[in-house]
């Protein structure tokens, strides 16, 4: 059913809202602050012929979510967007130091413009070090969350190590809830490394692209299986964040997979292989289209509806093992359910709207050079440099978040200047990426409709409003756990190792 | 001559030239649009606007590498009327939605820029220009900093580039 | 030669005089001018040196057409906003 086929359509009656068939048997509605309602195409038809019993249960269920028109409760709507929006208020928490770009792997997708290991050129001096700590220090944001990426920042650990002690120094002063995470693939870990950085508490996060076969055939490391030094150290530094007393919900290494062509097919070894390492979520991200990957593409690229195969089926069996006590999580799925039935924002900076480029987070690059995201760095090192944004000595802070790109990103990822987006019944909950616009289609704003993010996004909620919709109560108390497991998105922005 | 499955009173392909041709009704797209989707085109293509009647604008596309051939052609027309689409829509979606729309990016803008410290006020220039347009809406992002290689400035070839190494005739320009 | 015919609804005179002045050492220019359009006629050494000067010469104006409409645009929406301001 859909809009044509109501017979007398009113237009007094609701506020407004947007629609959407969810499946053969509902229709999904929305509103501007995010309250939805799943109809039956009955229910559906009152609503928008506007005869819905005044007083009925129905009535009263739309009333409350402000779809009744002179029954609005406008308090209730701005707090609700207050809290959608909060994320407004502060400046970046997110910042990315890329501490060196030499990496001892080679990987098919390799987002992050590698080097080879002899360019130690690429290793930030001390000096560029502790002008970037400075500048981070400097945000609006109460919360810091610095993470280092490469690269492979284990090939400059001692790059790492100046960063953290100079940070808990200058912090003393600048008393930011400051948070350490790092992005390795695992391969030059050894024990006093993880001492450190465990002592440190620093929060490890790896990429795990599914079973042996694949993740070797994908990350190539010379003479030695990639897969089994990253499982072993997985293990080995989940056990010393233990040791030491730390709560394991919090402090657990977190693991990325990146779905190339050949992990479609192996949902179920996929996710069977993050369940055995321990890992309780696991993020189905599609491959996108920076650094290597772009490259690579057509070996390992596919159309976005065998994606969203792979992914319903990944998902569908993850919801089986949560049913039998097991518990795995799919990241995207969280992200928006937190948004769809949590009613806030987690901050997730690539899908929220306006997107995080700049105001959310800032990217460092070993040279000093400052970028609106990791993003808008890989796209430098790949020889356009239209988001970057300064340099660690030169710019001042507020020279930065005033940046005329930082401030064309803000009005480009804004959803209500969207073409689609306006119209989209997901618009609430969803965001969209200027800088994949800038390199997929050209234009920062983006053709929606033409845009492999926005069929993802599109996709993942339309199966996850099936779901919901599906009138199985025990999904609906997985997908509410899976709102509720404490945000740890710092590790997933971009983060790919 | 046509291009396959496209109207061929709006689209017409030049063979010989390499240059494919769209004509734009002023009615349904407002000039801004059609500033806008060309603008995002000047990496890839030369693009010349003109006026054959009045009410009508003529989009002309060409490569700048190579040869334009048919296929080519089709796909390169049909992108740029999707992102006229989209650019016409757009403008009207942000006259619209202003108000929400400039909210927004000044509460995400003051959020993160945080107040001025004394000597960055003392350093700040009240002149008239850096008020205009503050939050860059009245002109497209990519109008004024540009992809790097759509950029007027940076397309514009040197002295040292293969156009240069023409010998030339200082014409009289800019009379 | 080539002839590139300006429209002077859709071309800022001062953009094209502009983009002349840049590509002035890359061809030999004529200049004419037409009720509706300014015309510039370009010859280089050869067809395609002709070519890429006369589309990026194009290109350049068309650019600093839209920058300076814009600029336009951005001046005429503030001093409507002022007037708003000041008839309230
Ligand atoms: S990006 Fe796509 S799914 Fe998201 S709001 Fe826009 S149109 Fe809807």
């Amino acid at each position: 059913m859909n809009l044509l086929q109501i017979r007398k359509p009113s237009t007094t009656f609701a506020l407004p809202f947007k629609h959407r068939a969810i499946g053969k048997e509902k229709v999904l509605i929305s509103n501007t602050e995010g309250s939805f309602l799943l109809l039956s195409h009955e229910e559906f038809r009152l609503f928008a012929e506007g005869t819905v019993p005044r007083g009925s249960e129905y009535w009263k269920r739309l009333a409350e979510r402000n779809f009744i028109r002179g029954e609005e409760n406008r308090d209730a709507m701005a707090s609700q967007l207050r809290a959608r929006k909060g994320f407004l208020s502060y400046g970046p928490n997110l910042h990315i130091v890329v501490v060196t770009l030499r990496c001892n792997e080679t990987c098919v997708y390799c987002h992050a413009s590698r080097a080879n290991m002899d360019q130690v050129q690429t290793d930030m001096t001390k000096e560029i070090a502790e002008q970037t700590v400075d500048k981070i220090l400097q945000t609006t944001n109460p919360h810091v969350t610095l993470e280092f990426q490469g690269g492979e920042p284990l090939v400059a650990f001692e790059v790492v190590k100046h960063i953290i002690d100079y940070a808990l120094k200058q912090n003393e002063k600048a008393q930011k809830q400051l948070e350490f995470t790092m992005v390795s693939n695992l391969s030059l870990m050894d024990e006093e490394k993880v001492a450190y950085l465990v002592g440190k508490k620093v929060q490890i996060c790896t990429s795990i692209d599914g079973p042996e076969h694949i993740h070797d055939k994908q990350r190539r490391l010379p003479q030695a299986s990639a897969h089994q030094k990253a499982t072993h150290w997985i293990k080995r530094i989940n056990e010393e964040y233990a040791r030491i007393g730390l709560d394991p919900t919090l402090y657990h290494v977190e693991a990325l997979l990146t779905t190339t062509r050949e992990a479609l097919p192996q949902w179920k070894e996929i996710v069977d292989t993050y369940v055995s390492l321990g890992c309780k979520a696991l993020f189905l991200r599609p491959v996108d289209p920076f650094g290597f990957a772009d490259k690579t593409g057509h070996r390992i690229e596919y159309p976005r509806a065998e994606y969203m195969t792979f992914y319903r089926d990944a998902v569908d069996y993850m919801l089986e093992l949560n049913k039998q006590g097991v518990q795995i999580l799919e990241r995207f799925a969280a992200i928006f359910l937190t948004k769809i039935l949590g009613g806030e924002d987690p901050n997730f900076l690539d899908i929220r709207s306006p997107c995080g480029a700049g105001i959310g987070q800032i990217a460092y690059n070993y040279d000093g050079k400052i970028f609106t995201c990791d993003e808008g760095r890989m796209l430098h090192e790949m020889g356009d440099s239209t988001f970057l944004i300064g340099e660690v000595g030169e710019t001042s802070y507020r020279e930065l978040m005033g940046h005329e790109t930082v401030r064309a990103l803000a009005i480009a990822s804004n959803l209500d200047a969207q073409p689609d987006c306006v119209n989209c019944t997901y618009q609430a909950y969803c965001g969209v990426c200027p800088v994949h616009n800038h390199k997929s289609q050209g234009t920062i704003f983006g053709r929606m409709r033409e845009s492999t993010l926005c069929a993802v996004h599109k996709g993942i909620q339309d199966y996850l409003f099936e779901k919901l919709g599906s009138g199985d109560p025990a999904v609906v108390d997985i997908f509410k756990k899976w709102t509720t497991v404490r945000d740890r998105t710092h590790f997933l922005q971009s983060c790919a190792v | 001559m046509p291009l396959e499955s496209l109207p061929s009173d709006l689209v017409s392909f030049d063979d010989q030239d390499g240059a494919v041709h769209l004509k734009v009704d002023d009615g349904l797209y407002p000039l801004e649009a059609v500033y806008a989707a060309a603008y995002v085109f000047i990496d890839r293509c030369y693009v010349l606007l003109d006026k054959p009647a009045s009410g009508q604008t003529r989009v002309t596309l060409s490569a700048k590498k190579g040869t334009l051939a048919g296929d080519a052609a089709r796909e390169l027309v049909g992108e740029f009327s999707n992102e006229l689409l989209s650019c016409a829509w757009r403008s009207q979606i942000a006259r619209e939605n202003r108000a929400t729309i400039e909210a927004v990016t000044a509460q995400a803008l003051s959020g993160a820029r945080g107040a001025p410290s004394l000597e960055e006020l003392e350093a700040f220039d009240f002149s008239d220009d850096a008020f205009e347009d503050p939050l860059g809406i009245a002109m497209s992002w990519e109008e004024k900093y540009a992809k790097k290689k759509g950029d007027p400035k940076a397309t514009a070839p040197t002295p040292n580039d293969e156009a240069a190494t023409s010998s030339v005739t200082k014409p009289e320009a800019g009379k | 030669m080539i002839e590139l015919r300006f429209h002077r609804e859709l071309y800022d005179g001062k953009s094209v005089d502009e983009a002349l002045k840049i590509f002035g050492p890359h061809a030999s220019f004529e200049q004419a001018e037409e009720t509706a359009h300014w015309i510039v006629r370009l010859s280089a050494a050869d067809g395609a040196r002709e070519k890429r000067v006369a589309g990026e010469l194009s290109n350049y104006a068309l650019g600093l057409t839209i920058a300076a409409q814009a600029k336009k645009l951005g001046r005429a929406e503030k001093t409507t906003a002022t007037a708003k301001q000041e008839a309230k």
